[in-house]
């Protein structure tokens, strides 16, 4: 099956090692996987804070970028959540109508792709440690995506799971949200934080690196020594005995 | 009062709300109890979204038909024996209802517990011609001693303690007994007793309007809108045009909404329907009865992509799950309509002029839109008035008008961005410490205030990508 | 009576709407789902006694459960237990046949009884504020949320339920329904039919009470501070 990675520009600038252990997933389940590198930005920072005409400029580039794909996998609940979003967009447009459409109908998050499109629930991965693990709004709410990534870690032999206390709230992160209105951001990651704390985890686990560069940040700063891993690190750990490389 | 409370900036209404640890705290624990009773309800139901499905379709019907669902509503009303004023501006009604209180020759009037009324600040024009006015709600009466706006509209003092309480009763009324809860409202029951047997006028919201029938639903725990509708005798009720329901069933259902999603109650203690005056020979309810409907701003939202915000049954339950109005508390809306719905309606209500930054104060997390029990996409519509604050209103900031106009830029232009991800790195170096940054220039300056930005790894995914591409893989 | 300002009113709506003022021909839809009718579907009568009898613990309402003959001690055990010397009840026709008019000729001995009577016109209401226990029947009875459905009339006046400092609601068990959509479609039914409405409907589920003080559940506020239920066969 040929699959498209679209890497997100987080993880495209900033977290590498993301847009890796999702190459590697998708090929252990016997993808072809290419990366079309005419891809940018989903386009959520400007179309979240009001700026539409310049979101849907981000957007066509995507649009292009993936014209000819057959299925785009991204790491990231929201970014995906993003793409869903564009046929409401461009509902009426002649020109990228069809191919907004096309682009949403295509495109998976990378742990609804394993479990709902390929049926894979069970990668053979090991991970020892304590995990918890973040539900991201997005990934949940927005995109819908609820079941699909604790499945996947309920199958990581060696993990033993705590559940984060009031999981479903916001971490505070809200991509410009964090930026324009940094009073509030900074008490809901702080509350977040302290939830963190209460599971006396080692691994913080999530399926968007905004949210976890927001909460890692966070309890870097309280000098807090849990790791922040994306869900896709722990589903690539395979029998090396414990923790990441 | 209106819609708007005060003058305050937003930024002093942040500060203070989270400094406001005894606020913070309430709140939060509120917000625990509601959510717990929010959700162990819907479980019960087993097809809670079956629920909402049918709430939303039954608002999006009455709503796409309330000409003539108002019309019906009034015709009931009149010939049960009631006046029907439809105001257009909170003037109108104000001007309507004053003249019943003077024509009455009334010196005291006693209200139950509605939202509209505040927003259209009839207690004020009442107190202005000399009639006293008491609000009768627990919460309310508090409120209203102590001069203090509501912070939540189903239990509008959750920012007060019963220390703060105490203090309030015994500065006004001369109360000397403990901060015990129970005791506190004994003293409101006595002392309220006395004005609902003396009040000359009882005035009430509305829930919901029956089109049908051209009765009125009060829903309430407290019984004192009973209270307002039965003892005195001229009752007046002032709704908000959208609170209207074709007929019982869906009156039942929407009420079923409301208690579970407002409370986790199945029903609250008391929901009555009463309809126009009183019967032959019947003693209780009024002899002369009025039906005010309140446009105020509301019609100019029909026919918009905004519409479905009049779904709104005011249960508040995206109030009780907002992180964000966990933190800064309800007064820091600056809006009688606090919380997700508040950021949606008072720009809409009040123009953006005075609220621009309410649609902002939200992470789009959209935990208000799936609590939402009439189905509001709230977190879509604060994003179509920030659409409309930045390309309509031209309110936004300059530097950030110019950081989208880059982005854009910067998005379209693949080379510009593949560029980008490899000079990230070296372009945050100056600022970078151990793999972070702890001090961030510009607009990261917010941001690592609170937390740690990570730096860029030293080898990009590009890089890695293209270097295994060579390698035929690795 | 008078309805002002209705047409500009009305048109205004219409033209933000975009489309001319509907003055008929709207119908309700038929809705896509409708889960309401699926609570406590095919319950018994016995079935939704237990549950109402298990709501009335959520509700803080004492629940008896009894037959006709034994409603006279119940009854009167109740108000003993309230500490009621001053009662007053609802005149109506099911006072006669549940044999509420005996008993409460014999309590009159001893007690104060006051039986709604329009003809006093307000005494009723400053009776009813002075009195200990107010009385009455139940019309429909909502299982799900225990519940009494209150038509209130002329002898059935709104303050008996609502100004004594406690209330007994006397339920024939053929009152009872799953929950308020069957109140509901009755009251709809009879509008529909022409029938006037009560000028007003209660519906009651226990005492009064309120979470304006710290979220703290105070029962009995302005209402009644308690209540009990009494079902009879």
């Amino acid at each position: 099956m040929k699959v498209s990675l679209f890497i997100t520009c987080v993880s495209d600038i900033i977290f590498a090692d993301v847009g890796k252990n999702t190459v590697e997933i998708l090929e252990r389940v016997g993808c072809e996987v290419d990366f079309p590198a005419a891809q940018t930005c989903c386009g959520q920072p400007a179309y979240n804070s009001g700026y539409l005409q310049e979101a849907k400029k981000s957007m066509k580039q995507m649009m292009r970028a993936f014209k000819d794909s057959k299925y785009v996998v991204g790491p990231s609940g929201s970014c995906v959540g993003m793409l869903k979003e564009y046929p409401a967009v461009f509902k009426g447009d002649p020109e990228w109508e069809e191919a907004a459409n096309d682009l949403a109908n295509k495109s998976f998050e990378i742990t609804q792709f394993l479990v709902d499109v390929l049926g894979v629930t069970d990668l053979g991965s090991t991970f020892k440690g304590k995990v918890t693990y973040h539900p991201s709004c997005h990934m949940t709410r927005v995109l819908g995506v609820k079941d699909a990534p604790q499945t996947l870690l309920n199958n990581v032999k060696g993990v033993d799971f705590v559940e984060l206390p009031v999981k479903e709230d916001c971490c505070g992160f809200g991509g410009t949200f964090a930026v324009k209105n940094p009073a509030i951001s900074g008490e809901m990651v702080k509350e977040k934080s302290q939830h963190v704390s209460e599971t006396n985890a080692e691994y913080l686990v999530g399926g968007d690196m905004g949210c976890l560069m927001n909460i890692g940040g966070r309890m870097r700063r309280e000098g807090k020594n849990v790791k922040v891993v994306h869900i896709t690190e722990i589903l690539n750990t395979q029998e090396k005995g414990g923790g990441i490389a | 009062m209106s819609v708007k409370i005060g003058d305050v900036s937003y930024k002093d209404r942040i500060d203070k709300g989270i400094e406001n640890e005894f606020m913070r705290q309430a709140v939060s624990s509120a917000q625990g109890r509601f959510r717990t009773g929010r959700l162990s309800q819907a479980e019960e139901l087993g097809n809670w979204e079956d629920w909402r499905q049918l709430g939303s379709e039954i608002r999006t019907h009455t709503l796409e038909n309330i000409d003539y669902y108002l019309q019906q509503l009034s015709d009931q009303v009149a010939r049960r024996g009631g006046n029907v004023f439809f105001a257009e501006t909170a003037e109108e009604a104000n001007d309507y209802i004053e003249n019943v209180v003077k024509k009455k020759q009334a010196k005291k009037v006693v209200k139950s517990k509605s939202m509209v009324t505040e927003e259209i600040g009839l207690n004020h024009c009442l107190e202005n011609i000399g009639a006293e006015v008491v609000e009768s709600d627990l919460g309310e009466w508090i409120l209203q001693l102590d001069e203090d706006p509501p912070s939540h509209i189903v239990t509008p003092a959750l920012h007060k303690n019963k220390e703060q309480i105490r203090e309030t009763f015994a500065q006004k009324r001369g109360y000397d007994k403990s901060d015990d809860p129970e005791e506190l409202a004994a003293f409101a029951r006595e002392q309220l007793r006395k004005d609902f047997l003396s009040a000359d006028i009882g005035i009430t919201g509305c829930n919901f309007a029956i089109a049908e029938s051209g009765a009125i639903t009060l829903v309430t725990n407290e019984g004192n809108a009973r209270m307002a509708t039965a003892l005195p005798d001229t009752q007046i009720t002032v709704m908000g045009m959208e609170r209207i329901v074709p007929t019982w069933e869906d009156m039942e259902v929407l009420v079923s909404l409301l208690t579970r999603a407002a409370v986790g109650q199945k029903l609250t203690s008391y929901v009555t329907s009463y309809t126009g005056a009183r019967l032959e020979d019947e003693i209780d309810g009024p002899d002369d009865y009025h039906l005010v409907i309140v446009d105020n701003g509301r019609s100019k939202i029909l026919g918009t992509e905004f519409q479905s915000a009049l779904h709104c049954i005011r249960c508040a339950a995206c109030i009780n799950v907002c992180p964000v109005y966990r933190h800064v508390g309800g007064h820091a809306y600056n809006s009688i309509y606090p919380g997700p719905i508040g950021a949606v309606l008072t720009p809409l209500l009040d123009g953006y002029e005075d609220h621009k930054e309410l649609p902002y104060a939200s992470s789009l997390c959209a935990a208000c839109t799936e609590a939402c029990p009439v189905k509001i996409p709230l977190h879509e519509q604060l994003i179509r008035h920030r659409e409309i604050i930045v390309e309509q209103e031209k309110k936004s900031p300059v530097a950030e008008k110019v950081m989208m106009k880059g982005f854009a830029k910067w998005a379209s232009n693949p080379a510009a961005y593949k560029l980008s991800t490899k000079m990230a790195r070296t372009a945050l170096k100056p600022w970078t410490r151990d793999g972070n940054i702890e001090n961030g220039p510009g607009p990261l300056k917010g941001w690592t205030d609170v937390r740690d930005f990570p730096a860029p790894p030293k080898q990009s995914f590009r890089t890695w990508w293209s270097n295994r591409q060579k390698e035929g893989k690795a | 009576m008078a309805i002002h300002n209705r047409d500009t009113f009305l048109s205004n709506l219409a033209a933000n709407l975009g489309r001319p003022r509907r003055m008929d021909g709207v119908e309700r839809p038929t809705y896509s789902v409708q889960p309401q009718y699926d609570v406590l579907n095919g319950y018994s009568t016995d079935d939704l006694i237990s549950v109402l009898q298990e709501q009335c613990n959520v509700i803080h309402t004492d629940f008896i459960h009894t037959n006709r003959d034994g409603l006279s001690n119940v009854l009167m055990d109740t108000i003993a237990r309230y500490e009621g010397k001053s009662i007053i009840a609802s005149n109506d026709k099911r006072n006669q046949v549940y044999g509420l008019d005996d008993i409460y000729s014999r309590l009159d001995q001893e007690l104060d009884v006051h039986i709604w009577d329009h003809s006093l016109g307000e005494a009723n209401q400053r009776i009813a504020e002075q009195a200990d226990v107010g009385i009455s029947f139940s019309d429909i009875t909502l299982a799900e949320s225990a519940t009494v459905t209150l038509l209130n009339n002329k002898d059935n006046g709104r303050s008996i339920s609502l100004l004594p400092k406690t209330y007994i609601a006397i339920i024939p068990k053929d009152t009872l329904v799953p929950r308020m959509t069957q109140a509901a479609k009755q009251l709809h039914e009879a509008d529909a039919q022409g029938v006037d409405v009560p000028s007003c409907v209660s519906f009651v589920s226990g005492p009064s009470n309120s979470a304006d003080i710290e979220m703290n559940l105070i029962v009995g506020v302005h209402g009644p501070i308690k209540a009990t239920y009494i079902v009879v066969d």
